[in-house]
């Protein structure tokens, strides 16, 4: 090839000599089939109308809102302290049965554990299934059949979580060492102790972090479970709003909202000083977590004291490093503990709601659209369909200027990196539920602000994901580019992009997956689609209808599971 | 499980009787390729035994075949008495817990301490998963201990296990393996991916342990040197089939220096020699024959040149 270039002839000659550039057919109609979502997604932005002088417009709304309401006022002290340390502790109760029943979902699910094929397919069943069903319709199924408390919500996270959680669990199992497990089996151990002793220790940093990710996406999602009538702060809310009192409301919503992102800081240090990444950078939490993590000259010292013989060695030594991993043990059994003595769970009803199940099961079938229309509630699934699509859109378009910030190797100073990364630490921390209440206070009701919420929320996560690749890109290829006096804004468009487009699409795709389910919850709060029809049908003891809404929510998720897995696949 | 249980030592390195370990046929299929093909060995109590060839040669294979890791095509596999292919489930397990194993790459678990990976080496006897160390109880946990003072590793036990050297790691291994009070030692390349004179350690480490408590060893090297200043008997393999078998006290320097070359020359022979069976004529023998010493001279030649 090189030869023909270098030899001196017709120019016609090379471009007819060039070896043409063959796509897979595959490929081509995946990059069709793009381009149509993309056109779609547009469409659906321009439909939803939102222009800035709208929202000007609206301002104008929200300023005489906020006169009329006359402010924000918060609940007593004592009792905002109970809801949210009732929040709290139920969230964390159900990620926990989540926790829990995800280990046995896992071992079936992956493939170097399952005994079997079709068990297999079984534990990934329940992982599809549990992921799809979204939690708000598990509330109002487990509120029907529990006394009220927190047992309801509880079971409705603890089950809906199960799906995530094992799905990223199992991705680890199927990750890890084979090696020490081949050890175990070789000295005569069962295959249960391979797992306890060869493949737990392995993989348990990476299922806590999971848990205590899944945690903050459960608290955020719990606000929505107080309008089907599950306790806590989310519950107050809805009452409040429900009773016209808006300043009390804003005032509920801005605490959830703050305790959100609380909560989402301090699980995103915990994760990563867990996982063991060096805190190297030059941003507040690195800089905690150096701070506190250093250790000391006596430790070293500590380590170095030697045992006399085997029989002194039984006493183990109070490191530094033990001394902290009892004191974390401690904390997490005591949060552990009270979130379940906050939560006041009436145990008796789990055995008492098996009675209740065919009753309520019977009212639960068949699925039917009652008294709508077909069309009507086909356009409500088109106009969440189409709220997804657009706020994905606007998400990308944000994601790729902070993601790119945010990450080393692209930001122009480290200032801006840290500045960058908190930005989408706060975003990922902000409940769409609550952004979307306080929006539909400056667009009034409908599409616009559950489609704003979402693209906002969304930044959080896209973002974090793109800087995140951009930072695992091969650093030759920029190296060789600033080396022949490329432009910082070059570097990024001929070296880095290019090499973190394929994990965009993935991710992207992910996003539009879960916006998919967000936009239905959005519609619950008046965010415009097919949620509003689930909580109306729910509310009205139509369950029937309820029925026939999730189905239909189902079979959209499971065609963009599909669609994302497909371009992931092609993509890659 | 208290004490090491103590066996009488063995007068030579090569015993005749007690044989511990016994091979016989043994043929193992991964498909269409032949990994082990006709593989007859024995060792007896207290024997260390290497395994010697390339990397392919199926020394590996063997190794998981003596513990039930692996299943035979076809071939009797003898380990302490027991037939290995009517042992299953716990009675395998059973029998696997009296053999240690020792691997190339360690195998602990990173993130445990060294001390909560030699106790991983005591699961067969306690049955039941176990979490952590106070679920292995205290007598076990000084066993452990007192297997670390022997690897010389006491001091470490509180460590992680992946912040240890290649060297100490896999002087854990050998912890975990004598957790398991064992009577036969197996080992695959245990010093591939270590230093020489970690290596040497090692390889003293095992042959201390083994003299003293009567252990037989069958390791797996592919250092001609190390196994021959080390083994009681080399056998040695090529394309899964046994080339040489021979106590090292019988080896003279020299012939010790050619074994791979020997080796090499072994296989010639045995083709060289079926295929004049076949063409059983008094011209065709006489010129096979010549082809066959030249061969073999050139081979050696070979093998001297740099």
């Amino acid at each position: 090839m090189t030869a023909t270039a270098l030899t001196p002839g017709p120019v016609r000659g090379i471009a007819a000599g060039a070896p043409k550039r063959k796509i897979s057919p595959e490929r081509i109609s995946a990059s069709i089939t793009l381009v149509v979502i993309l056109v779609i997604a547009i469409q659906a932005l321009v439909a939803i109308d939102i222009s800035i002088p709208k929202m000007f417009e609206s301002m104008d709304n929200a300023e005489r809102f906020f006169i009329r309401v006359g402010g924000v006022t918060f609940p007593p002290l004592g009792e905002l302290l109970y809801l949210t340390a009732l929040t709290v502790g139920l969230v964390l109760c159900g990620t926990l049965l989540a926790a829990v029943l995800s280990v046995p979902v896992a071992i079936l699910s992956a493939s170097n554990t399952t005994p079997g094929p079709a068990w297999r397919w079984a534990g990934r069943f329940v992982g599809v299934l549990t992921r799809a069903v979204p939690d708000v319709v598990l509330a109002m199924v487990f509120v029907l059949m529990f006394s009220l408390g927190a047992l309801p919500g509880i079971m409705a996270i603890g089950i809906h979580s199960v799906g995530m959680i094992s799905k990223m669990f199992a991705d680890a199992i199927e990750q890890v060492d084979e090696g020490p497990r081949l050890a175990i089996r070789a000295a005569g151990g069962t295959k249960t102790q391979e797992f306890v002793s060869g493949i737990f220790p392995q993989v348990m940093p990476s299922w806590v972090a999971t848990v205590l990710h899944r945690n903050d996406i459960n608290l955020r999602g719990s606000v929505i479970l107080g309008y089907v009538g599950i306790i806590g702060l989310g519950r107050e809310m809805s009452y409040a709003f429900k009773a016209m009192d808006y300043s009390l409301g804003m005032g509920y919503a801005i605490v959830i909202f703050a305790l959100c992102v609380l909560m989402e800081v301090v699980s995103s240090s915990v994760r990563s000083v867990m996982l063991g990444h060096a805190p190297t950078g030059r941003g507040m939490g690195d800089r905690l977590v150096r701070r506190f993590g250093k250790k000391s000259p006596r430790e070293t010292m500590a380590n170095a004291v030697g045992f006399a013989s085997p029989a002194q060695a039984l006493v183990r030594p109070w490191t530094n490093a033990r001394r902290r991993n009892v004191v974390w043990g401690i904390t997490s059994v005591l949060v552990v503990i009270g979130s379940v003595v906050i939560s006041d769970i009436q145990w008796r009803d789990f055995i008492t709601f098996w009675g209740k199940v065919p009753a309520i099961a019977v009212q639960f079938w068949p699925p039917t659209f009652g008294s709508y229309e077909y069309g009507t509630m086909l356009d409500a699934m088109w106009k969440t369909i189409a709220i997804a699509l657009a706020a994905t859109f606007l998400t990308l378009l944000g994601s790729v200027v902070i993601g790119s910030l945010a990450a080393r190797n692209v930001a122009p100073n480290g200032f801006i990196r840290s500045a960058s990364r908190f930005i989408l630490v706060v975003i990922r921390g902000i409940p769409e539920v609550i952004l979307a209440i306080m929006l539909i206070v400056v667009t009034g009701l409908g599409g616009q602000a559950g489609t704003l919420a979402l693209a906002i929320c969304g930044v959080g996560l896209l973002g974090k994901l793109i800087a995140d690749s951009s930072e695992e890109v091969n650093p030759g290829p920029e190296r060789a580019l600033t080396a022949t006096g490329a432009t910082r804004l070059q570097v990024f468009a001929g070296a880095t992009f290019p090499q973190g487009v394929q994990s965009l699409i993935g991710h992207t795709f992910y996003l539009l997956d879960t916006n998919v389910r967000a936009a239905t919850i959005l519609g619950i709060v008046g965010g415009g689609g097919i949620g509003y029809y689930l909580l109306n049908a729910g509310q009205g003891s139509k369950y029937g209808v309820v029925t026939a809404i999730v189905l239909m929510i189902l079979a959209t998720v499971l065609v963009v599971e599909g669609l994302a897995m497909w371009m992931r696949r092609v993509f890659r | 499980m208290g004490h090491p249980q103590s066996l009488p030592l063995p007068a030579t390195a090569g015993i005749e009787r007690d044989r511990t370990v016994k091979v016989a046929f043994l043929t193992k299929l991964f498909g269409e390729n032949k990994a082990l093909d006709g593989v007859g060995f024995e060792a007896g109590r207290g024997e260390l035994v290497v395994l010697l060839g390339r990397s392919g040669s199926g020394k590996s294979t063997l190794l998981r075949h003596l513990n039930g890791l692996e299943v035979p095509t076809s071939g009797q596999v003898q380990v302490l008495g027991e037939d290995l292919s009517s042992l299953t489930g716990s009675s395998l397990r059973r029998l696997r817990s009296r053999v240690g194993f020792i691997f190339q790459q360690f195998e602990l678990v990173p993130s445990l301490t060294v001390l909560e990976n030699v106790l991983t080496g005591s699961l067969a006897v306690v049955r039941g998963p176990r979490l952590g160390l106070f679920g292995y109880g205290k007598a076990r946990r000084l066993t452990a201990l007192e297997h670390l003072e022997t690897v010389g590793l006491l001091q470490l036990a509180y460590q992680r296990a992946d912040t240890l050297s290649g060297g100490q790691q896999q002087r854990v291994a050998i912890a975990r393996a004598l957790m398991q009070e064992p009577e036969i030692l197996l080992a695959d390349e245990p010093v591939a991916s270590l230093d020489p004179e970690s290596s040497d350690q090692v390889m003293n480490l095992i042959r201390d342990i083994a003299r003293s408590k009567g252990l037989t060893v069958v390791c797996s090297l592919h250092q001609v040197d190390l196994a021959l200043s080390w083994a009681d008997r080399i056998v040695g393999l090529r394309h899964g089939k046994v080339v040489l078998n021979t106590l090292t006290e019988n080896m003279t320097r020299e012939e010790a220096m050619g074994i791979y070359g020997q080796v090499e020359v072994a296989t010639i022979t045995s083709e060289f020699q079926a295929i004049a069976e076949e063409l059983d004529t008094p011209g065709h023998r006489e010129r096979i024959a010549r082809d066959l010493a030249t061969a073999a001279a050139t081979t050696r030649a070979g093998r001297k040149a740099p």
